[in-house]
């Protein structure tokens, strides 16, 4: 007969006292499944919703920092010596992130829109709106006033690709199956270094001008003009002949419905997009750009900048002329985010910063956050009230049962063992109690929990973004973040009680067992067994 | 002279009242003796029952000591020495009301660390049935049975751990006469047949004729009779 046996003996054979406190354990272990089951649906619909969303990270010129240091400063020669050396993003910063093994790819992008050459070597695919219409009647014309003041018309033409440009192997687009390589390769590391006239292009626009890899295409940086003209720019400095190693396709059809879609140039359909390493399109832009920079050179002899040869274009500063405002990282896992960005906050340079694009997603989340924070106010309520409760019952049925605890005194058993049957009667009763609210709690904590969410997310000044229902064909985004709405989060919100939950809501159990028996147990070891039995006679 | 199994020297007790101090036993010393039957006599308030739980470890004398089988009950330890060198039968009996009277006895034996055999429940029984518990009797729940029957209950269960010294204190008080003395009958048995020693606390008279020894305790000191 020791103390479990004895503990079994009376939880089983008072049964009114034990279905009262069965019936106690059941209401908390419901209160507390509720709140459990509350907050970890809203846990897990954030991190859900965090798992869909793209793993990346923006490095990037912090502006208001620029701002408020260049605010800061009174000496206007050091504001000056400031904007010469303007902050920005360096490639070795990147090149350093890539050796993060949670770094992926880094998207350092650049875009351009080029021509074909005058022979009109390589034709764009067509997209068939007005704008093309217009095109095809000349009606396109470009106008500018001469240096005699007067007005001067010439032709205007569209440019047909959309050039985008990575100085980093690999890029987003391509991992996410938006776009993916249907033969031969990406650009390597190799070639960025070399520079190498390498390119990938559309199946349509390989298509279109019955050219795959291995086949070399035409590409015009400029076109001819008179502004060209007048700086001695001719088509050799401007056509520029690229290989190419790889033909992709993509999942970003045109959108005839775009509400800019009449006015669309050939650039901005999709297949006229093609894709370079950066350096290979600096260099293809190196020759205007020299001449650009020696005409003006020419006509402004005193000028300081272009005075410095430095300052003229060529590979070695090809950084600092091909300025880049920010690189998107994507990582291996949308949950490393944030810890990514905290790990690197400190490290980086003075004027940038990292941005783990969570600005939407936590104004969104607001209503959960919220629910999730009254949701575990309520089982840390519910669970000090349970202790006060506990502690209470067991104190008052230890007066009534002095005399028990007189006898198994007499008899021997140590205090410890009598503490530990009182224990082990409660953990019993409470063993019960969770069981059973553990299948009512499952059914009433779905219940309430969509409730208070819909009452959360009423209350709460958190609403979807307006849609204006425009429809864009957006070459230009460089924006990687995922767009996320409310409706996401809501989603992915569903409360289960979980095998962990259920884990919790036991040793949570024990645990009020536990602090329920302290001060119990003090007043026993406080007992005098000669008081008990001999006051009893 | 027989062997002594528990010595008293010098036990002294006393508590204040009334912002006096009552002094209950003064230098009190006895020696008890193996396989004896004792009743300790005395008007109320003499300290019997105060005597008792001191000679039983559940309360200390302010000075004095006392020997079990020539061991200091103190280097025994009190809490050793309740478990597994003496048992006490009370007046109201005692007994685990969520219990059934072979628990109850089962009790008294999960607790003892002194060799008992290895099936328990039936020695519990055995026990049960040699003081007119049979099994179905046994195995009710303690309040089921009536108070000659739950005292017997009490004296199995002080057997039951195996010990050579039992305490008993007013065990017949309320009990009507017949059953008083089958009790007695049983303690003297105890004592006779098993050498069990027997000491009782008691105001009756029937009891302490049925003694071999009377023992009678007034102005703090133990005198025989």
């Amino acid at each position: 007969m020791n103390f479990i046996n004895r503990a079994f003996k009376n939880v089983t054979r008072r049964l009114s006292k034990t279905i009262l406190l069965v019936l106690t354990f059941f209401l908390i272990g419901n209160l507390v499944i509720i709140g459990l089951g509350v907050s970890s649906a809203a846990e897990s619909a954030k991190i859900l919703t965090r798992k869909k969303m793209r793993a990346v990270v923006t490095y990037m010129v912090d502006y208001d920092k620029v701002y408020r240091y260049v605010e800061s400063l009174t000496d206007e020669d050091e504001i000056n010596k400031f904007y010469e050396n303007y902050p920005r993003v360096k490639v070795e910063d990147v090149a350093g992130f890539l050796t993060d093994p949670r770094v992926r790819i880094a998207n350092a992008v650049s875009s351009n829109m080029w021509y074909s050459d005058a022979e009109g070597s390589l034709d764009f695919v067509h997209l068939g709106n007005s704008r093309e219409q217009n095109m095809d009647e000349n009606a396109g014309q470009s106008c500018y006033y001469d240096e005699n003041n007067v007005m001067q018309c010439e032709t205007y033409k569209e440019p047909y690709f959309f050039i985008k440009s990575n100085m980093f192997p690999g890029m987003i687009e391509f991992e996410d199956g938006g776009y993916e390589i249907t033969e031969g390769r990406f650009y390597n590391q190799e070639e960025i270094t070399n520079a190498e006239s390498v390119c990938l292009i559309s199946v349509n626009l390989a298509a279109t001008n019955g050219v795959g890899v291995g086949d070399t295409i035409t590409l015009a940086t400029g076109n001819d003009s008179s502004y060209m003209r007048r700086q001695g720019v001719t088509p050799e400095d401007y056509n520029c002949q690229f290989q190419i190693i790889g033909i992709y396709d993509h999942h970003n059809p045109l959108l005839p419905d775009a509400s800019n879609w009449d006015y669309a140039s050939p650039y901005e359909n999709p297949d006229n997009m093609i894709f370079i390493p950066t350096t290979a399109v600096f260099k293809a832009m190196l020759p205007v750009q020299q001449k650009t920079f020696d005409y003006y050179a020419a006509q402004n002899p005193e000028d300081e900048y272009y005075s410095n040869e430095e300052n003229r274009p060529s590979m070695e500063n090809m950084e600092r002329s091909m300025y880049m405002e920010n690189v998107t990282l994507l990582l291996d896992d949308p949950l490393n985010v944030e810890q990514f960005v905290e790990d690197y906050s400190n490290s980086i340079s003075q004027f940038t910063s990292l941005d783990a694009n969570n600005d939407e997603f936590n104004r969104l989340s607001k209503p959960l956050d919220t629910l999730s924070m009254y949701a575990n106010f309520i089982v840390w309520l519910v669970v000090i009230n349970a202790i006060v409760i506990i502690t209470l019952v067991t104190a008052l049925t230890l007066k009534t049962r002095e005399y028990e605890i007189g006898v198994l005194l007499s008899v021997g058993a140590s205090k410890i063992k009598v503490i530990a049957q009182f224990f082990v009667e409660l953990a019993l009763v409470a063993i019960i109690g969770f069981t059973l609210s553990v299948i009512s709690g499952s059914l009433i904590a779905k219940k309430i929990g969509n409730t208070v969410l819909e009452a959360q997310i009423a209350t709460s000044d958190v609403a979807n973004e307006e849609d204006f229902g425009y429809e864009y064909i957006d070459i230009w985004n460089t924006d990687y973040s995922t767009e996320i709405s409310l409706d996401d989060l809501i989603s992915e919100y569903e409360v289960r009680i979980s095998p962990l939950i259920i884990a919790e809501i036991y040793v949570l159990g024990l645990g009020i067992v536990l602090i329920s028996v302290i001060i119990p147990s003090f007043m026993i070891m406080r007992y005098n067994p000669k008081k008990i039995l001999m006051n009893q006679n | 002279m027989a062997e002594e199994i528990l010595r008293l020297e010098n036990i002294n007790y006393s508590y204040i009242d009334g912002g006096y101090e009552r002094q209950i036993l003064k230098d009190l010393s006895y020696t008890f003796e193996k396989g004896k039957f004792y009743t300790i006599l005395g008007p109320s308030g003499s300290g019997k029952t105060t005597l008792l739980s001191i000679i039983a470890g559940l309360d200390t004398a302010k000075s004095g000591e006392i020997f079990f089988e020539g061991k200091n009950i103190k280097e025994i330890g009190l809490h050793k020495y309740r478990r597994n060198a003496i048992s006490i039968v009370f007046q109201q009996y005692n007994l685990i009301s969520y219990l059934t009277a072979v628990e109850n006895v089962l009790l008294a034996m999960s607790e003892t660390d002194n060799e008992l055999p290895k099936d328990r429940r039936n020695v519990a029984y055995n026990l049960l049935e040699r003081f007119g518990i049979v099994r179905s009797k046994a195995d009710r729940m303690v309040n089921q049975l009536s108070g000659g029957e739950q005292q017997r209950v009490a004296i199995a269960r002080s057997l039951a751990s195996n010990v050579d010294l039992i305490f008993a204190d007013e065990p017949t008080g309320n009990l009507d006469t017949a059953t008083e003395r089958e009790i007695i009958s049983i303690f003297k048995e105890l004592s006779q047949e098993f050498g069990k020693t027997i000491i009782v606390v008691t105001h009756s008279n029937t009891v302490s004729e049925m003694s071999d020894l009377r023992v009678l305790l007034k102005d703090g000191k133990l005198n025989e009779l």
